[in-house]
Order: C-alpha cells, then structure tokens, then sequence
C-alpha cells in the first residue's frame, strides 16, 4: 500500500506546490477476469489488468483532471508531471468559469476498506471455475431449436490508493462476482431469449465465489433452455391496460431508470443534458413530491452488504452512507457531490461521486439504489390479483425520455394469472408508464424472505461515457392499471 | 507520452510475440491520446488531458483436439506487466476447452497507412476554452442555458502475430456538441454537433449557431396526438437508429444464429432504389481504422444496394464456417458477439433538406432520438424518444415546435419507405456506441406511439 500511496500523495504535493486550491489523486489497479462458454466453445476468455493514476485539481474555481498508466519506478516522476499537466489544463479553462466551483464539507480521512467474502474469486483455479461453466452450459444442451447457449462468469478486483489535500489517505479493496446463463431459441419464426438468474450476463454482487456457486447455474439449465422454446411459440402479450406483477430482477432496472438516475443532482441542474438528459426531479420537488404510494419506500446505500457499489468511501474521500431517496411515497434525498450537496443547502455530500478507473475524472454515479420489503409473499399476491393480471420478468428491452418520465419496457417473460396463479405464458410483455403515475399505482410488496440485491454492471452516464455499476434490492410488487403495449407491427 | 508510431508499435508488439510460449501468438497494441472539455451554464464542468495503452496479447495452444485460446489484457508497455499479461493468457488458454473448428492465424497482409493529425493531437485547452465561451455567449444573449463537450483524440494501432502479420494505422478524432435548452429543460432545447477526423475541419461557429437556432424554434412545445406521420430525420436522428443494425443484424454470426433481419429477405429489394448503404472504413468522409480485430483489411461491404440486402460481414472464423469471402469485421477475439460493421455509411441522395421538408403535406421534422433501443431483432423493431427539437410540418413548412413523441417502429419497414435522401453526409453518435456517415431521411408513416410531458 504504501508505495502507491506515496504516489498519490507525491501528486496532490505536487499539485499543491502548482497552485491548487485542492488535490486529490487516485492510483487504481484493476484487475478483470471473463469467461463465457458458449456453444460448447469458449465465446470469451479474458483477463484485464489495468494500473494508474487520475489526478484531479480545482485551480480559480476550475477542475482539471490529468491521467496516465503507472509503470514500476516511475511513480512518483510521473505524478508530478500529471499534477502540473492537472494544474495548468485548469488554469487554462478557468478563464471560461462563470460560477466557480466550490466543494461542501472536508474530508481527510485515513482508513482502509475491504469487501467481505469467503471465497476469494482470484484463488478460485482457473480450471475449476472453466468447468464451473462447462457444467453450466452443457445443462443447456438437448433442444433442436437451441441456437445459443451461454454460460458466463465475470470476476473483478479494483484496489484504490486515494490522497488528498485535505489530508485524505484512503485504501480500498473491492472485489466483486457475477455469473449467470442464457440460451436462445428459434422456432416458428421467432428468435427469443430466457437468462437465469438475470439478464447482462447475470446477477452480480459485491462477494466472492460463493456468491456465482450460490446461483446453482446447473439446476436451472434445462427450465432455461424449456422456457426460450416455449417463449417462441407463446402469445405476444397483448396490449390494454390491466394489474401488473413485476418480479424482482425486472424492478431492478425499473428503480434504476426511473428512480435513480433522476435523483442524481447534476442532471436536475443540467450539467448531464449534453448525452444523458436531465430530470423531472426538481428540487421544488424535494419534501413534497408524491413520487409514488405510501408504501414505496427507496433507500439509497453505499454500505448494503453485497452492493455492487457497496464501499467506505466514494472518490471524492466522503464516507459511505445511506439515506431515504423516497420516503413512504415522497421524495426526500437526492444523490450528490461534493461540488453539488451545497446546491441543496447540504452540509456533506452523500458519497456518491465516483469515476470509472483512474482514466476518469469523478462525477455523481448512482449507488445501490433498493425498494423496501413488504410484507406479502408472492404466492398471496398472485391469489390476490385479479384474473387478466400479468406477471412479468426479466429485462429484455428498456427505454426512457430524458427527464426521466416516459419509460417503456419489455421483459423476457410473461405470465398470465389465473385463479390466483400463474397461467398461460406471454412473450414480450412491453408495459409503459409515466414514472411518478407507475410508482403511484404500487400497492403491494411482497416480504423479506423475497427480497435480494440485483446487479447493473453497465450503467453508461457522462460525457464521454464513463461505466458503473450498482445493486438494486427488490421484492416482487404489483402496480394497477398499467398500459401495456403489443410491440408487433 | 506520445502517440505511439509504426516502428515503435509494432516492435513493441513484436518483442511480446516472440516472447511467448505458445503456438500462436498475436499482440495488439494501443496507444491513445485524448483532451476534452464539458461545459455547461457555470463554464468548464469536468476536463482531462489523458492517456493510455492497451496491450491484448491472444494466445493459441494447439493439439489434435483442436486450438485453446484466451486472450488478456494490460494498460502499460511496462515489460513485467505486459509478460505478465501474455503469462496469463497463456494460462487461460490451457484451462479453454479445444476448438476443432478454429482455423490457424492468417500470415501478412497490406493495409493502407492512415496517421493521426499532429494539429489535433497539440490541440491545446486554451482553444476548447475559447469553443466554449462562444457557446456560452451565444446561449446567454438567448436566454438559453447550455451544455456540452469539446474533445480531441488521436489512436494508433498495431498488430503483430506469429504468424507474420504486422499491421499499424493512427487516427484522430475531433468533436464539438452543443445542447441549448430553455431555462427549466421543458420548454424546448437544440442540439447540434460535429464529429470530423481533424480540429481544423471544426467549425465551432456553425454548431453553436444551429443548436441555437433550434432552441430558439422549439421554444413553447405544443402537445400532439400520437400516430403516424411522415418524418424527416435529421443525421443524429438517422444514426441512432441505423447503428441498431450495425449492433444487430448485418453480422454473419446474428444471421447463421437466426436472429437477424437478414434472414429470408438477402438479396431481396426491400428498401427503395435511392437507398443505399455499405460498410466503407476508407470513406472519404470519415475514415476508420484500416483493419479488424484481426488484423485484416476491411473491406467495404454493400449492405443495401440500390434498395436490394445484401451483406452480412465477416470475419476469418465465420467466412470460413459460411463459405464467404473475409470481409474484415472481426473484433478481438475471442468474444461472444461476431463480425460488427463498424464503419456504416449511408449514401447520400439529391435532396436538400429544405427539398425534403418541402415534400411533407403533414409530418415532423426530428432532430435527435434518445435511448433508442432493440424490442425485436428480426424486424428490427425499435423504441426511443424524439429530442432536442421536434417540430410540426405542414404543407412543407416547418410551423410550430412539439412536445417530444415516443416511437415504436421497425426500422425495416421504416427504410421500406423512405421517399427523400438528403445530399449533404454528415457524421452523427448514438446514446450507445458507435458513428455513422449518413443524410437526412424523409420516411412515410413513421409510428408514433405515445407522448410525453415535455
């Protein structure tokens, strides 16, 4: 550790030295195993290793922001020319500053972070987690009309060394594991897809192995493989308005399109309308808006066990938190920076400032993101909802506005229910929805005992595009009167 | 650091290659240089002046059952960390289950040199700060609030293999976007951007006053109904759509699999005669890098020809599996997706784009889409948003601006119709990956299928 942070340290001196008015520095090491067998070949083996070191300053209210790889020996040379390379980018811009940057609360901690796991996924064989996937694969095996069959695995360590001018000196290990399988199927004209235990490649948590052996990919080879068939030669779910079930995979990203990202407080000042929009969140919204019903509660936190973004500290140095982003039904919290918390009269940012590696600069980034358990199980839920009603799961397609409002989405699978059970199987259920009237119409969450954390492992924000990843927690919820769309032309 | 150069790359590359224990070797080796800016209403938001390598070392181990491969990955030229990315590559690969079907590495092959501009490379922050005070300036004289980005890239390749392939091309990369919105982004914005293969090509003057322009126009949006209309789409409209095909479709491996909407229309006349479109990475407009994944040359493929499908692109494995001609479409190998069509460009028609308004009784005129997204691969039936500047056309006249409208439409059906093609390419992004060199697009009975508040 100390080497590296010897480095961070030399970059935000350095910079100091150069006229900042702050400095911090990140040396990221990355390292990114995938594996995917896919057709009884290897589709994907691929192992990453990335090391080096951002340097972000503020010089007359401006940031600037300077990167390059790390080799051995050359740390501490190269972090002096990326600090002055930071500081004089800055200087040049800030002559185009009309409101000059200014950062809430100080944040010098020193500490170390480490994800809990049991089963060190870099000490799992190489071999064992191949034939992991093997299994998994070839317990996809046995339709004719099977095109693709896909058995993935993805693990990945990132270890930061983070320093500032504030004193800051933070270690952080975070290690995480996904792994999950697909198949397609081609039969009567129609080319569909089912994924266990989710689809992009599966379900990923902040965990080691026992998280991907957890996942029992074999026993749900043959369901998979049975159901994409099935898929091709069920109804199209036709549109009309009626109940919808959602399940807890499918609720994942629908809190992650309509709930998260227009929480983030840059895009609700139009600092993300260039690429990703902006938000109908406003801030005349904040303690009064009716986001959803009385029983939606969304809790945002950076310290869940297993979050994808479940960490102590985020990259600007500000310990990891957790807050109500919805309150039984109204907006109370927004994500933000330390450059933003001020914006809302906060004191502290909320630690939700990151940067993809040590090649990005930081900007908000949602964190894991969950909708609060209820007190339903899904067998009374189906028995409770009326005949007509849908349940459906799985992402397939998703698309929103840029304010975050209009969404529409069409999920793997459909299940028509009947007599309080789940009937005749429906392709594509595409539903859309206005995102405060859809959250409004939640009136049931099932419990607990059915709740688990849903990775993103690609969420795309900023300009140029930077990648993170985040957990949302779901239980199966029903909502009313929800348009659903037939897709076919 | 610099951009790396031919002798420096591939010796690089080369070292790696003859450093390997296995039975082929082959080394891709990256050098990037990039510089941006974003802006938004307070000035300069985020910057950096970066770079990076990226050494993909993919290995083969070959027996009688067939050919093991993996490939990893390193972000520095350092020796102990680029031997320890061949190490493990090399141990990835005797844990791969062999492939019978995996053919040898192809041995050399000539490409055409392509260098990066040195003036876009030096581009220094001082000038992307004048880009956006100008941007700035012209928002503020119309009470519009903007946002957007300046940036300059340049990126060299090379590729050595052990079976004597070495190949080596530099691009850059220069771009300047300006999004203009009214106070409160509900009452109308524009956009505008520019994407050209050298700074100098940037006329910054130009995007910040169409982007003004257009948020001036799309000031007071009026609700509207649903349904169909005919459209004419502007370039970044046309993009985002058109790359959905290029993700999804034109790719051997998608049509063998079933899953494109190639299948059961191949050399069929499905679009009109103007419409025509191929996979061109040396187009006078914006050229790509010269060669693949694999170090091939890409050649240019018709995809639509004269209204008639035609393609897919390929790769070494899936040319040799189908009996068809190397095109040169390979990503890095190995991967799960296939041959890609990286360099799609749209021919362009005779029409201006005031002709193609010109031609609409009733119909919108589209400047963006956002989160445009695939419902089904076999129609290529999409969904997204319009943006940025949505306007009514009545009797060709563009008359009022629209509140942004839902579409869900197959693009298959939609290309069926076209009935304009503008004359002047541009070369337009999408919320997801990729480029395009593509005219406007004036399309009958476009659908429509709900609105939103804004």
């Amino acid at each position: 550790m100390t080497d590296m942070m010897d480095v961070a340290r030399a970059a935000v001196a350095a910079a100091q030295a150069a006229g900042a008015e702050y400095a911090d520095a990140r040396a990221n090491r990355l390292l990114r195993e995938e594996l995917c067998v896919r057709n009884g070949r290897i589709g994907q083996a691929d192992a990453t290793e990335q090391l080096g070191l951002g340097v972000r300053v503020m010089k007359d209210g401006c940031f600037g922001f300077a990167a390059a790889p790390l080799a051995a020996g050359d740390g501490s040379a190269l972090a002096r020319a990326l600090a002055a390379r930071a500081v004089r980018g800055a200087g040049e811009l800030a002559p185009a500053v009309v409101a000059p940057a200014r950062l809430a609360g100080r944040e010098g901690h020193v500490a170390e972070y480490a994800t809990l796991l049991e089963i060190d996924p870099f000490q799992v064989p190489l071999g064992e987690r191949v034939e992991f996937l093997r299994a998994a694969e070839a317990g996809m095996e046995g339709a004719g009309e099977t095109v693709v069959r896909e058995a993935s695995a993805s693990i990945r360590r990132e270890e930061q060394w983070q320093a500032s001018s504030e004193g800051a000196a933070i270690h952080q290990l975070l290690t995480r594991t996904g792994a999950g399988i697909a198949t397609t199927a081609a039969a009567d004209g129609q080319v569909e897809t089912r994924s266990y235990p989710s689809s992009f490649g599966g379900n990923y948590k902040s965990a080691g192995w026992e998280h991907a052996l957890a996942l029992d990919l074999v026993a749900h080879g043959q369901r998979v493989r049975d159901e994409s068939l099935a898929l091709c030669r069920a109804d199209p779910c036709p549109g009309g308005v009626r109940t919808l079930i959602l399940g807890a995979s499918q609720l994942m990203l629908q809190i992650h399109e309509s709930v998260g990202h227009p929480n983030e407080l840059d895009r609700v000042f139009g600092h993300e309308i260039d690429l990703a929009g902006s938000s109908f969140a406003t801030t005349d919204k904040l303690g009064s808006f009716r986001y959803g019903s009385p029983l939606v509660n969304l809790v945002a936190d950076s310290t869940v066990a297993g979050g994808l973004d479940t960490r102590g500290f985020d990259d600007e140095c500000v310990p990891s938190g957790s807050w109500h982003v919805v309150k039984d039904g109204v907006f109370n919290g927004y994500h933000t920076s330390r450059e933003w918390a001020g914006h809302i009269g906060e004191e502290r940012s909320r630690a939700t400032a990151r940067a993809e590696g040590w090649f990005n600069p930081p900007i908000i980034r949602m964190t894991n993101l969950s909708l609060m358990p209820g007190r339903w199980t899904l067998d009374e839920l189906l028995a409770d909802s009326e005949d007509g009603a849908v349940f459906a799961d799985t992402v397939k397609m998703w698309s929103i506005d840029q304010r975050r409002l209009n969404f529409q989405f069409t999920c793997e699978i459909g299940f028509e229910i009947r007599g309080g059970k789940l009937g005749r199987m429906l392709r594509s259920p595409t539903y859309q929805g206005r995102t405060p009237d859809f959250w409004g119409s939640c009136d049931a969450i099932c419990d607990a005992d059915h709740w688990d954390l849903w990775g993103v492992p690609n969420c795309g924000k900023g300009n140029p595009m930077q990648v993170a990843e985040m957990s949302h927690g779901a239980a199966p919820a029903r909502f009313r009167g929800v348009t659903f769309v037939d897709a076919r032309l | 650091m610099t951009l790396l150069d031919r002798e420096s790359t591939l010796a690089a590359a080369r070292a790696l290659v003859e450093a390997s224990p296995a039975d082929e070797t082959e080394v891709t080796l990256e050098s990037c240089l990039d510089r941006f800016v974003r802006f938004a209403d307070t000035g300069p938001t985020q910057s950096a002046d970066r770079e990076r390598y990226e050494v993909a070392v993919r290995v083969r181990l070959v027996s009688d059952q067939g050919r093991r491969e993996a490939r990893a990955t390193c972000d520095g030229l350092d020796p102990a960390l680029t031997r320890g990315t061949l190490e493990r590559a090399v141990a990835l690969a005797r844990h791969s289950p062999p492939d019978p079907e995996l053919l040898a590495l192809e041995g050399p092959v000539a490409v055409d040199g392509r260098r990066a501009d040195p003036g876009t490379l030096a581009h220094p922050f001082e000038q992307k700060a004048d880009w956006v005070r100008a941007a700035l300036a012209a928002c503020a004289e119309h009470e519009l609030l903007p946002a957007g980005l300046a940036q300059t890239t340049g990126l060299a390749r090379g590729l050595v293999s052990s079976a004597g392939r070495a190949v080596y091309a530099a691009t850059s990369r220069a771009s300047f976007a300006l999004t203009a919105s009214v106070p409160g982004f509900v009452d109308g914005s524009g956009f505008a951007e520019q994407i050209a293969a050298r700074v100098v090509q940037i006329d910054p003057a130009r995007v910040i006053a169409r982007a003004v322009d257009k948020a001036v126009k799309s000031r007071a949006p009026q609700p509207i109904e649903p349904g169909e209309y005919t459209v004419v789409l502007e370039p970044p409209a046309v993009s985002s759509i058109l790359l959905f095909a290029t993700y999804k479709g034109f790719g051997a491996q998608e049509v063998h699999e079933k899953a494109s909407f190639l299948c059961g229309r191949q050399g069929k006349k499905v679009f009109p005669e103007g419409l025509s479109l191929a996979d061109h990475a040396g187009n006078a407009v914006y050229a790509g890098f010269p060669f693949d994944g694999e170090g091939s040359p890409k050649k240019r493929v018709a995809l639509i020809e004269r209204g008639v499908l035609t393609g897919p692109v390929t790769d070494s494995a899936w040319a040799a599996k189908l009996g068809l001609e190397n095109t040169g479409h390979a990503l890095p190998k190995p991967n799960t997706h296939g041959p890609m069509a990286l360099n799609p460009v749209l021919a362009a028609g005779e029409s201006s784009l005031e002709e193609l308004i010109g031609g609409v009784e009733r119909g919108l005129l589209v400047t963006q889409f956002h989160y445009t997204n695939l419902i089904d691969p076999k129609d290529l039936t999409l969904t997204g948003m319009t943006r940025n500047g949505t306007f009514l056309i009545e009797d060709g006249n563009v008359t009022r601006p629209v509140k942004n409208l839902r579409f869900t439409e197959s693009l298959v059906g939609a290309l069926g119709r076209v009935t304009g093609v503008g004359r002047d390419l541009d070369v337009a992004g999408a919320l997801f990956e990729g480029e395009v060199v593509c005219p406007a697009l004036r399309i009958d009975r476009f659908r429509f299928t709900s609105t939103t508040d804004f």
